[in-house]
């Protein structure tokens, strides 16, 4: 691993720009979007890289894409159409969503659709140091700083004109092997350190994050108390489309008319949501997830179980929040932990969070650190 | 990398079976690029231009590539199928999921119970073990809603040649399950049944299991073959989840004891 020091991280962006397609988040009318850079690099000019606001939707689509086509039948055979992308970028990723990335690279790593983008890939990670409002990345083993093994280069920002440059394997040395940099001491590599644990100490208090978990691993939310939060599922899809983690999908064929493609019929495949009632009926109509507290239910567990979390090395959930951002209903992440790590500390506050209580436990004290077993 | 593009295969000819159930036989075009299915295990169907299913293989492709599969009418792509003339293509991808589990099973005293189309998934069992099995030591109990809705008529005809089968029908004078007339079939059997092996409806597999682990019957002597909805069948779309597993790769058979902790309702 190589430390530099970065005079400005557009020099990089704009280095990178030679070699790669770049994405980097922007701002617009208060929201904050992943875009594809359409001047070569050009439009990043401006950009100081202070990712206070999450954009609500993760890179997950520039890998999984939400439709894509997967073949095509020509009338006589079926004809594999597999995405082909120029080399790209993502620049300024947080550490959320590499682990993010780092999961779904597990979960996808035998996918052809999937690999064809995340082998174009480059990955430039980007060190939080002020805590978002929804996140809770530390109590997920998640962030807020970089770890190096989940992205190519490392951005640390050390001063307002100075920033630091971790190169973290061959593909990061190579994409900078050009770029003018000044080695960084181990000293500077500390007070990346003390940065990071700086930040992590201003995240608010996460027990209810810790309680919810406890409860679902020791199966203490009964039915009844998935069934009373699931009166606020709208069933809309809202947390598993900005879930970065999320990977359910539905495939569907297009006839000539309905697709781009004049070579026949397409089969696509297309986000999918297990919120969804019909999403695991049956053709004879038999539903084995009818009930809308059982999908909530199996929302949740597959985001915390330690079944799991033992598949994958780690949670399902990466704590970035988004969930609690977009649900109209109301029961993202913090409302619903709050409510069923509450209840398993002996106070039933299911029925009075699905009332917009959100008192916090008060049952378990101090910080844990969630690590899966 | 696994591949969701089907392999191309030809409608060969069908034969009506039940009162809404088809038997096709299928050829592959190019049969070395499948894997040999093993009795249990599915493959995915597609019908171009509506859509993707899972299917159980009822016959293995020989050499030519020929298989067979049973198949009920009942939604949008069984329609489309039961629509194609013979020379039609269809597209195929498999074999998928675990088998049933012959090792196991192997000369000993078997029970099978099954109901309606749970046949199916039994019937290249049922015919490899009769070439293999060392004694006749094989008893079907076939439940169904009513005589015509009974599937696999001439293979049954010429399995009960050689091993007994109890048929009962919903309708019928026994009362209508399986499960109302096995101390009958367990009189009937010279040696008690070691293993039994379920296919059928949920509530058949649940009632036919419960009455022979009450009589203290090891739930690791019975297996059951799930049905889910599946887009995929590589354990991806998350559509068949039971837990933390996916019935597609992990089951869709499954034994009676590793089944229960993925079942949060029971079937």
């Amino acid at each position: 691993m190589n430390v530099y020091h970065l005079d400005s991280p557009q020099r990089l962006y704009q280095h990178l720009a030679q070699d790669y397609q770049m994405y980097h988040v922007v701002e617009s009318n208060g929201d904050s979007v992943w875009q594809k850079s359409t001047h070569n690099g050009v439009d990043y000019e401006k950009s100081d890289l202070k990712i206070n606001r999450l954009p609500l939707m993760s890179p997950k689509s520039l890998f999984f894409s939400e439709q894509e086509n997967l073949f095509y039948f020509d009338g006589e055979c079926f004809r594999e159409t597999l995405p082909q992308p120029e080399p790209f970028a993502l620049f300024a990723v947080p550490s959320c969503d590499l682990h993010a990335i780092a999961y779904q690279d597990q979960f996808f790593s035998k996918d052809p659709y999937y690999q064809a983008r995340r082998q174009q890939a480059l990955l430039v990670g980007l060190d939080c140091l002020t805590p978002c409002s929804n996140g809770f990345c530390p109590t997920v083993n998640a962030g807020p700083g970089v770890s190096p093994d989940i992205t190519d280069l490392t951005l640390h920002r050390e001063a307002t004109n100075l920033w630091m440059l971790i190169i973290n394997n061959e593909r990061g040395d190579n994409a900078i092997k050009t770029l003018a940099l000044t080695t960084a001491d181990k000293y500077s590599y500390r007070r990346r350190d003390q940065r990071i644990e700086s930040c992590k100490k201003q995240f608010k208090h996460d027990e209810a994050i810790t309680a919810g978990v406890a409860a679902i691993n020791k199966n203490a939310v009964s039915d009844a108390e998935w069934q009373a939060l699931a009166k606020r599922c709208l069933s809309c899809s809202g947390c598993t489309n900005v879930c970065p983690t999320c990977s359910c999908f539905a495939t569907r064929d297009l006839d000539t008319e309905e697709t781009d493609n004049p070579s026949g019929i397409v089969r696509q495949r297309i986000w999918d949501s297990c919120l969804y009632e019909s999403f695991q009926r049956e053709a004879s109509q038999h539903n084995p997830s009818a009930e809308a507290g059982e999908r909530v239910r199996r929302f949740w567990y597959h985001k915390f179980s330690n079944q799991f979390a033992a598949q994958f090395g780690r949670y399902g959930c990466i704590g970035c929040g988004r969930c609690e951002q977009t649900c109209p209903g109301t029961i993202g992440v913090h409302s619903v932990m709050h409510a069923i790590g509450d209840n398993s500390l002996g106070t039933n506050n299911v029925e009075k969070n699905s009332l917009g209580n959100n008192k916090k436990p008060t049952g378990i004290q101090g910080k844990q650190s969630l690590t899966y077993g | 990398m696994d591949s969701m593009t089907p392999l191309a295969a030809e409608l060969l000819h069908y034969r009506e079976d039940s009162a809404d159930t088809r038997y096709f036989k299928i050829r592959l075009i190019a049969p070395n690029k499948m894997s040999a299915p093993q009795p249990g295990q599915f493959c995915m169907l597609s019908v171009p231009g509506h859509g993707e299913a899972a299917f159980t293989f009822a016959t293995a492709p020989d050499k030519q590539g020929v298989f067979h599969i049973l198949v009920r009418a009942i939604g949008e792509l069984t329609y489309a199928l039961f629509a194609l003339k013979p020379g039609q293509r269809i597209g195929i991808r498999g074999p998928f999921g675990k088998a049933w589990p012959l090792a196991e099973i192997v000369d000993q005293q078997l029970l099978i119970i099954a109901g309606g189309c749970g046949l199916a998934p039994l019937n290249g069992l049922i015919d490899h073990l009769l070439k293999t099995h060392r004694k006749p030591q094989l008893t079907l109990v076939y439940g169904a809603r009513t005589s015509a809705h009974q599937v696999l008529n001439s293979q049954r005809q010429r399995w009960n040649k050689q091993i007994p089968i109890f048929d009962v029908l919903e309708d019928g004078p026994d009362g209508g399950t399986p499960l109302s007339i096995m101390p009958n079939v367990i009189k009937s059997m010279v040696d008690k049944p070691e293993k039994i092996l379920l296919c059928g409806p949920e509530a058949m597999m649940q009632i036919s299991a419960l009455y022979f682990l009450a009589q203290g019957f090891p739930a690791t002597s019975i297996w059951a073959a799930i049905e889910c909805r599946m887009h995929c069948a590589i354990g991806l779309c998350g559509h068949c989840y039971l837990e933390q597993q996916y019935a597609c790769t992990d089951g869709p058979i499954y034994r009676w004891d590793q089944l229960q902790p993925l079942l949060r309702r029971s079937i």
